[in-house]
């Protein structure tokens, strides 16, 4: 193509050095170094392919690029810093209302409002993590007219003026009188309600919904009123009865997925002396299922019921003779459950991440019965029981046949009477409060007198499961803005870490929840805002627990390095080189041709 | 003017912003409250495969022994032994694995949990139960369940080298993929207290780069140093036990599940001449003093127990003449037969909820381009972005082989 003209010149000139037969006309042709010079053109075709194929190698290096590219999922690390910086900075507000309606007394409700919140101040604790945001209207009730303090209070003028009397407490029934308060207060979601009366006798209780009454003798002054008032409002209320504000960790046996299995045993200790059964179902319905329904909002509670049989206990026991029974102490408690014989660890409901609470009945042998708990102040215990902590609670039965053995006849199957069963599972109902916090006993002892707390058919009265709600709420909060904390730590730590669209869905609706979680929280309904905080909790569970984050997993960049480099880097090498070598031999005969033509035209 | 500069007025202004920021501080550092210690856990690992490894496994199962005589339940223990030392085919006693030339204790006999065995010990899952990442089928027995409240006792024996365990005879694991997992168990409040034994050659140097508090390690050699079997049984054909193991059984075999010996007792009873080895323990990490820790807290289990006042009397105000309703009682039942079976459907289904709502995102979408796109960006994307690029470079072949003619 281009090389045409000139060629048997050229050819012949190639031939030898510079003193050959070619200067046949040493006037026209100057002399011709083949060496340094060249009559053609160079071509471009050598050129052209090493570049293309170089071309071609930059080209596909970007797709190859994107083709070893870590995939991660973008997880909104801004939304997860302040939600952390949002529950630590404004601490969780639970807004609350108290009302105080005094009945029979002749006071300035706006100073008995102010004596009352001075004596709330003095009892309530600095709680870093959630506080409560309450507001008080006091309510004085002259049988006539009322006085309200503060006026303009939206909540205390929903009480109808004289609906409350004296004669409401002078019957002795509490169950009757809560149920007639409740009618009148009406019991709304965040308002509590406490009313003080002067009767004959003196009587403090705490009602099953959200109110409380207390009747004070004649002589008695409003300051001492005002004294209990503030404290049932702040330590029952508030606190549920116990100490401090917040329940510790090992207090809130809800799993990481809200869910809760509790697994009920029988235990017969030894099968040769006798073998008892139960009839779970009958006491499941009735007895358990009001209660798993109550705390519906803070949990999600299955139960499973097994029978087991040769399940001796591992401490000892030893005989008193004033008590005509063996017995064991306080002390022995902690090495009571024998774990090698006792197979409780069973559960197919139970998925991984849930909390599983055994509660277990233990009848004795023959041997060892009646088997009685021994206090250390020397009473016997009136329920033979104890709890653990995170694990759950063993009640100690002893059967008929060792109190009066000559009535007894062994059969191969015996029930327990129903009698004992429901005494049982009252007991057990006490030990589940235990295990989240609350009393078992229906007796609050302040420091400034004692309460009586009505128990409830659920198990948990009103304001129970509020106190439950708030805990909760406050808890899985927290627990989920540090997971989520974590996670992101993690994450941008590791960025080579490959991290699947499932992890960012799951942030994503776990930070969903936790708004709406505090939403439902600063607006006061507490139920909602628990179930969305136990949501939000067991999603970043789920995204921080994700089996596909495994350090030992991720794509190093040594490994990416030493799976493509034996290829890339001899190729490239050639190609390269190939392409520069290939640059230079044009530049270098360019060079020449430009230097004939040079010549040529000089010499012209 | 210079008098006013005094000793003291500077005392005095130095003394201020100091007192501002220790109260800055003290206000900062969120009082942290202390979990009630309330369970114990053990993790008890064997790396070793091979027959002549037999005494790695006999260390980890007499350990196991050990913990559970004291009374750590087998839900609570988690035990890997990678190879089958009882039934493995040259035993000349199947079944039975022994820690001492006399055979006075089998090991394997009764009762014995094992969670991971054979190939299934790997650094994979062993990481996977520490952290707790594990795939969502993998059953409880399997898991680490542990709490804020628990103590771990993490056992592991086997071949070791500087900064590394071997697993398997194929693979490691790293002093820093520990740390970083014991880190990452710290975050996420999944122990109180953590307690790791070694018995491997140069064991300390496995826990080098630990750093969360709350651990205490102690490993059975130092770096340069060769971890020793104790004896060999001329019956059984290979060496039974190590030394380090070795003394802490005899160490534990006077215990029982009432003494309250401390960890400093234990660590003091090493001797470095009869170990033939310095056992190293690290407790820099560990604030409470090694006195006061009984050995219990990590070898043995003592619950926290609360008595139980009084029974919740809600129930006894009920009518009690309620059970002789049968006619109610029978439909109850029924209900609650029919009620179970319900609960169960509606698992099933709200597992199945959950993804098609995790995926309602990607709904179909008319434009092809974004149709196009979508299906660019999901998971097959990596072979299809190479085919695509195979596919751009062959007009540059064609351009260039059209060229050369």
């Amino acid at each position: 193509m281009a090389e045409i003209s000139e060629a048997p010149d050229s050819d012949s000139s190639k031939l030898l050095g510079s003193d050959s037969k070619a200067p046949q006309r040493p006037d026209s042709e100057p002399e011709f170094d083949p060496k340094l010079m060249r009559k053609t053109k160079p071509g471009l075709k050598r050129l052209f392919l090493t570049f293309s194929v170089l071309f071609s190698f930059l080209l596909g290096f970007p797709f190859l690029w994107k083709s070893v590219e870590i995939y991660r999922s973008p997880l909104p690390f801004r939304e997860i810093d302040s939600l952390s910086t949002q529950l630590r900075s404004d601490t969780l507000l639970f807004p609350l209302h108290f009302h105080a309606l005094f009945v029979g007394f002749d006071s300035d409700p706006d100073r008995l409002r102010w004596s009352i919140l001075s004596e709330i101040t003095k009892l309530t604790s600095q709680n870093p993590k959630c506080s409560d945001n309450y507001t008080l209207s006091v309510t004085v009730d002259l049988g006539s007219r009322c006085l309200r303090g503060p006026t303009s209070s939206p909540h205390s003028s929903s009480y109808q003026c004289g609906s409350v009397t004296g004669d409401d407490f002078v019957q002795n029934d509490d169950v009757v009188v809560d149920e007639r308060l409740a009618s009148v207060f009406g019991g709304k979601n965040n308002e509590y309600s406490m009313a003080v009366v002067k009767g004959v006798s003196e009587r403090a209780v705490v009602g099953k919904y959200r109110h409380a009454w207390m009747v004070v003798g004649d002589g008695s002054d409003v300051e001492m009123a005002v004294v209990k008032v503030a404290e049932v409002l702040i330590k029952v209320f508030i606190n549920g009865g116990r100490e401090e504000g917040l329940i510790r960790n090992e207090f809130m046996p809800v799993g990481a997925d809200g869910k809760i299995v509790l697994s009920f045993n029988l235990l017969n200790a030894d099968p040769h002396d006798w073998v008892y059964d139960w009839d779970f179902e009958k006491i499941d319905d009735t007895l358990l299922t009001p209660m798993i329904e109550a705390l519906g909002p803070v949990a999600n509670i299955s139960v499973e019921s097994q029978v087991l049989y040769h399940t001796p206990k591992a401490s000892f026991s030893y005989w008193n003779q004033k008590l005509e029974s063996y017995v064991f102490s306080t002390k022995d408690l902690p090495f009571f459950v024998n774990s090698n014989e006792w197979h409780l660890d069973t559960s197919i409901a139970a998925g991984g991440r849930s909390k599983i609470l055994q509660f277990a009945v233990y009848v004795p042998s023959a041997k060892e019965c009646p088997l009685l708990l021994q206090l250390p102040n020397g009473e016997i215990s009136k329920t033979n029981g104890f709890i653990s902590p995170m694990w759950g609670g063993v009640i100690v039965w002893n059967p008929q046949g060792c109190l009066k053995d000559s009535e007894f006849k062994p059969s191969a199957k015996n029930i327990i009477p129903i009698q004992d069963l429901e005494n049982m599972f009252e007991v057990f109902i006490g030990q589940f409060r235990q295990l989240f916090g609350f009393k078992s006993l229906n007796v609050y002892t302040g420091a400034s007198g004692d309460w009586n707390l009505l128990p409830s058919e659920r198990g948990f009265t009103e304001w129970e499961l509020d106190v439950l709600s708030r805990q909760h709420t406050c808890f899985n909060l927290h627990s989920c803005a540090t997971t989520l904390g974590s996670l992101s730590r993690l994450v941008q730590s590791l960025p080579r870490m490959i991290i699947k669209d499932e992890i960012g869905k799951q942030v994503k609706l776990s930070l969903e929840a936790a708004k709406l979680a505090l939403s439902n929280a600063s607006s006061g309904v507490y139920e909602f805002s628990a179930a969305s905080s136990s949501q939000a909790r067991s999603l970043a569970e789920d995204a921080f627990f994700h089996p596909s984050i495994m350090s030992v997993s991720y794509y190093s960049f040594e490994h990416c390095f030493a799976v493509y480099s034996p290829f890339f880097l001899p190729v490239s090498m050639h190609v390269v080189l190939a392409a520069l070598r290939e640059l230079r031999r044009y530049k270098q005969e360019k060079a020449k041709y430009l230097a004939w033509k040079a010549k040529a035209n000089t010499a012209t | 003017m210079e008098t006013f500069i005094n000793p003291k007025s500077l005392f005095h202004l130095l003394l201020l912003p100091c007192l501002l920021l220790y109260s800055s501080i003290a206000y900062n550092s969120s009082p942290v409250e202390a979990a009630m210690h309330t369970n114990n856990w053990a993790v008890l690992v064997c790396t070793s495969r091979f027959w002549f490894n037999y005494r790695h496994m006999a260390n980890t199962l007499s350990l196991y022994r050990t913990v559970k005589r004291l009374g750590i339940p087998d839900e609570r223990i988690i035990l890997m032994l990678a190879d089958d030392m009882a039934c493995n085919t040259r035993n000349k006693y199947p079944a039975q694995v022994f820690n001492n030339e006399n055979h006075r204790l089998n090991l394997y006999g009764d009762n014995v949990e094992v969670d991971y065995r054979g190939y299934e010990v790997t650094v994979e899952n062993f990481l996977r139960v520490l952290t707790g990442r594990h795939e969502t089928a993998v059953p409880r027995s399997k898991r680490l369940l542990s709490d804020e409240g628990s103590h771990i006792l993490l056992y592991m024996t086997g071949h070791g080298g500087d900064e590394f365990l071997k697993f398997q005879d194929s693979e490691e694991l790293q002093s820093h993929d520990l740390a970083d997992a014991v880190k990452q168990m710290k975050e996420k409040h999944r122990f109180k207290e953590l307690l790791i034994m070694v018995d491997t050659c140069q064991a300390a140097t496995l826990f080098n780069q630990l750093q969360s508090p709350g651990v205490l390690a102690i490993g059975s050699s130092m770096k340069g140093e060769n971890s020793y079997s104790h004896h060999l049984d001329s019956d059984v054909g290979v060496s039974v036990v190590d030394r380090f193991t070795y003394y802490t059984l005899a160490f534990f075999e006077r215990l029982n599940i009432y003494d309250n010996a401390s960890l400093s007792s234990l660590f003091s009873s090493y001797n470095p001449s009869l170990l033939m080895s310095t056992a190293y323990y690290r407790k820099d990490l560990y604030k409470r003093r090694l006195e006061e820790v009984p050995v219990t807290n990590f070898f043995g289990s003592v619950m926290e127990t609360i008595h139980t006042d009084a029974a919740y009397k809600a129930l006894s105000r009920r009518n009690s003449g309620r059970f002789e309703d049968e006619m109610s009682l029978d439909q109850s039942v029924h209900h609650i037969k029919r009620r179970m079976l319900i609960k169960v459907n509606d698992g099933d289904e709200i597992h199945d909820i959950n993804p098609e709502l995790l995926q309602g995102e990607e709904g179909a979408s008319k434009c092809p381009w974004s149709t196009f796109r979508n299906k660019f960006q999901k998971a097959e994307n990596v072979d299809s972005l190479l085919n695509y690029g195979l596919v751009a470079m062959i007009p540059l072949l064609v351009i260039s082989t059209w060229l050369v003619q």
